[in-house]
C-alpha cells in the first residue's frame, strides 16, 4: 500500500510552543484520525503540512511529490476543510464558490450542485446566515467538488450536534467508497473515530505519541480496575496512567499479561480511543 | 487565477464600490464649485486618492475581519504571489476607472478642464509611489497598525495637495527637449517599476507570514 502523505523530521517553533521532529505517514485508502487534546499541535501540524505556516525543518511529501517543489499541483489534488470554514462571511455561497472553484483545474460544477442539493443549501444564501452544521457541509461541498484525492479537515466535528456529525461521517465513508484515496482529520472528539477511522495518529505537546491501526491499538491497550492495596511501585510501572479513589484504582496498560500475573483480582475492560488518548497523556501513578 | 482574485477583491467590498464610484464622479464637479482655481487636476487627484485608497482600505478591512478566508485561499492552489499581485492590480484597476470617469466628465463638462496623458501619467506615478510604499508596510505590520497611516494620508491630502500643485509648477521645461511619448512613457515605466519592486517585497513578506 502506497503512502499518500509522508512527513519526516518536521519542526516548527513558536515562542510558547513547538512541533518537535514530527514524523508519520498516511497509507492510501485509509481514514486517519489525528488526535490530541487542545493545544497538542494538531492544527499547527495541519497548517504546516499545507504551507500555511512556515516550517523550521523537515520534509513533506504528498502522493510522492515534494511539497516545497510541487505545492500547486499537490493542493490541486487535496480538499480542505478548515475549522470554522474560513470564508468571507458577507458573500453568498455562490459567490464564495466562484472564488474557490477558479483555483482548481478539475472543478466539477455538477458535483458541487449535487452536494448543495444533498445538503439542502441555497446558493443565494449568505454565509453568515448559516448554522455551524450547514457551514461545515458547505465547506465539505467545496472540498469535494474538484475530484480531490485526499481530504484534510481540521476539527470538522467540533461544535456539531450528533446528527450532523453522523451525516459527516457517512459522507466521508461514501467519499472513500467513491474513489477517495484518503481522509486525514484532526479531532478531539474521539467517539467519531471509533466509528470510521482505520488509522490513528496521536500528538501531544508537539510530539507524535503513536501511529497505529485503530483495531491494533484497541487490542493492545486494556483498562484495569482493582484494589489500590495491590499496587506496588513495581506494578505501577506496568501502567501508562493510574487514577485512584477510595474505592480502588483504574489504570490503563499495554502489558495486560504481566498485570494479571502480579495482580490476580482485577477487572479488565476494553478501552475506548479516548481512554487510550488520555492514558498516553499521563496521569498520576 | 489573477482575474478570480481581482474579482474577489471587488466582491468583498461590493457594498462600497458603487458609493465610491459616485464619490469619484462627484469630486471634480464639486471641486469646480468650491475651489474653481483648482478645477480639473485637483479634483482628479482627490478622486483618485479617495477612490484607490478608500477601496483598498475597505478590502484590507474585510481581510482583517475574516482572516481565515485568506488562509483558505492559500490552502487552495492559489499562490501567495497571486494573492499579493491581485491587490496591486486591484489598485491599478481602480485608478483606471478614475481616469475613465474623469475623461468622460471632461467630455460632458467642459468647465472641468481637459484630461490629458500628462495628468494621467504623473498621477499614475504618484499612486504607484503611495501604493508601492503602503502595501509592503501593510503586509508587514497588518491592517490594524497601518490604518492610522492611511487616515493621515486621507485627512492630509486636501492640505498637502496645494503644496504639490505649487511643486508642480517647478521648472520642468528641460523635459520638452524630449518627445512627450518618451517622457510620459518613461514616467509610466518608472511607476510600473516601483510597483514591481514593491510587489516583490510584499510577496516576500507575505510568503514568510504564518497565516491565522
Amino acid at each position: 500500500m502506497n503512502d499518500i502523505l509522508t512527513v519526516s523530521g518536521l519542526n516548527k517553533s513558536y515562542v510558547d510552543f513547538s512541533l518537535k521532529d514530527v514524523t508519520f505517514s498516511l497509507p492510501e485508502g485509509c481514514i486517519t484520525g489525528f488526535i490530541g487534546v487542545n493545544g497538542a499541535g494538531k492544527t499547527t501540524t495541519l497548517r504546516t503540512l499545507l504551507g500555511l505556516t512556515n516550517k523550521l525543518s523537515g520534509k513533506i511529501q504528498f502522493f510522492g511529490l515534494d511539497m516545497d517543489k510541487n505545492e500547486r499541483e499537490i493542493k490541486d489534488r487535496i480538499g480542505i476543510v478548515l475549522d470554522g470554514g474560513g470564508f468571507y462571511e458577507e458573500l453568498s455561497l455562490s459567490e464564495m464558490k466562484g472564488i474557490i472553484s477558479s483555483a482548481y483545474t478539475s472543478w466539477s460544477e455538477q458535483d458541487f450542485k449535487r452536494y448543495m442539493d444533498m445538503f439542502s443549501l441555497d446558493p443565494k444564501q449568505k454565509i453568515n446566515s448559516l448554522s455551524k452544521g450547514m457551514r461545515m457541509k458547505y465547506a465539505l461541498a467545496l472540498a469535494l467538488s474538484h475530484n480531490a484525492e485526499l481530504l484534510i479537515m481540521d476539527e470538522p466535528t467540533s461544535g456539531l450536534d450528533p446528527l450532523v456529525r453522523g451525516q459527516l461521517l457517512k459522507i466521508l465513508t461514501e467519499y472513500m467508497e467513491n474513489g477517495g484515496k484518503g481522509v486525514f482529520f484532526s479531532t478531539h472528539i474521539t467517539s467519531d473515530l471509533d466509528k470510521i477511522a482505520d488509522m490513528l495518529i496521536m500528538i501531544d505537546n508537539g510530539r507524535i505519541v503513536f501511529r497505529e491501526e485503530k483495531d491494533t491499538l484497541l487490542d493492545t491497550y486494556r483498562i484495569v480496575k482493582g484494589d489500590s492495596g495491590a499496587l506496588t511501585p513495581d506494578t505501577r510501572k506496568l501502567f501508562l496512567s493510574i487514577s485512584e479513589t477510595d474505592f480502588g484504582f483504574t489504570g490503563i496498560t499495554k502489558q495486560i499479561s504481566e498485570v494479571r500475573s502480579y495482580i490476580p483480582n482485577i477487572m479488565v475492560e476494553r478501552p475506548t480511543i479516548e481512554d487510550i488518548m488520555l492514558g498516553n497523556i499521563g496521569g498520576e501513578k | 487565477m489573477l482575474f478570480a482574485l481581482l474579482k474577489k477583491d471587488f466582491l468583498i467590498v461590493k457594498k462600497y464600490v458603487l458609493i465610491m464610484l459616485v464619490v469619484i464622479a462627484l469630486i471634480p464637479p464639486v471641486m469646480r464649485w468650491r475651489t474653481p482655481e483648482f478645477t480639473g487636476v485637483f479634483g482628479f487627484i482627490l478622486s483618485v486618492i479617495f477612490g484607490v485608497f478608500m477601496l483598498l482600505q475597505y478590502v484590507s478591512l474585510k481581510e482583517y475581519q475574516f482572516p481565515k478566508a485568506a488562509t483558505l485561499l492559500c490552502a487552495t492552489p492559489f499562490s501567495r504571489k497571486a494573492i499579493v499581485s491581485s491587490k496591486y492590480i486591484f489598485c491599478m484597476a481602480i485608478y483606471a476607472i478614475c481616469c475613465i470617469v474623469f475623461e468622460l466628465e471632461t467630455l460632458f463638462m467642459p468647465g472641468l478642464g481637459t484630461s490629458d496623458t500628462k495628468l494621467f501619467a504623473f498621477m499614475f506615478l504618484i499612486v504607484s509611489v503611495f501604493i508601492g510604499i503602503y502595501l509592503p508596510i501593510q503586509y508587514k505590520f497588518g491592517y490594524e497598525k497601518t490604518k492610522f497611516a492611511f487616515g493621515v494620508i486621507i485627512m492630509a491630502s486636501p492640505f498637502i495637495l496645494p503644496l504639490f500643485m505649487r511643486a508642480g509648477s517647478l521648472n520642468l521645461n528641460f523635459l520638452s527637449m524630449f518627445s512627450p511619448y518618451l517622457v510620459y512613457g518613461g514616467i509610466v515605466l518608472i511607476g510600473f517599476a516601483i510597483l514591481a519592486i514593491s510587489a516583490s517585497l510584499s510577496i516576500k513578506i507575505y510568503d514568510k507570514a504564518d497565516l491565522a
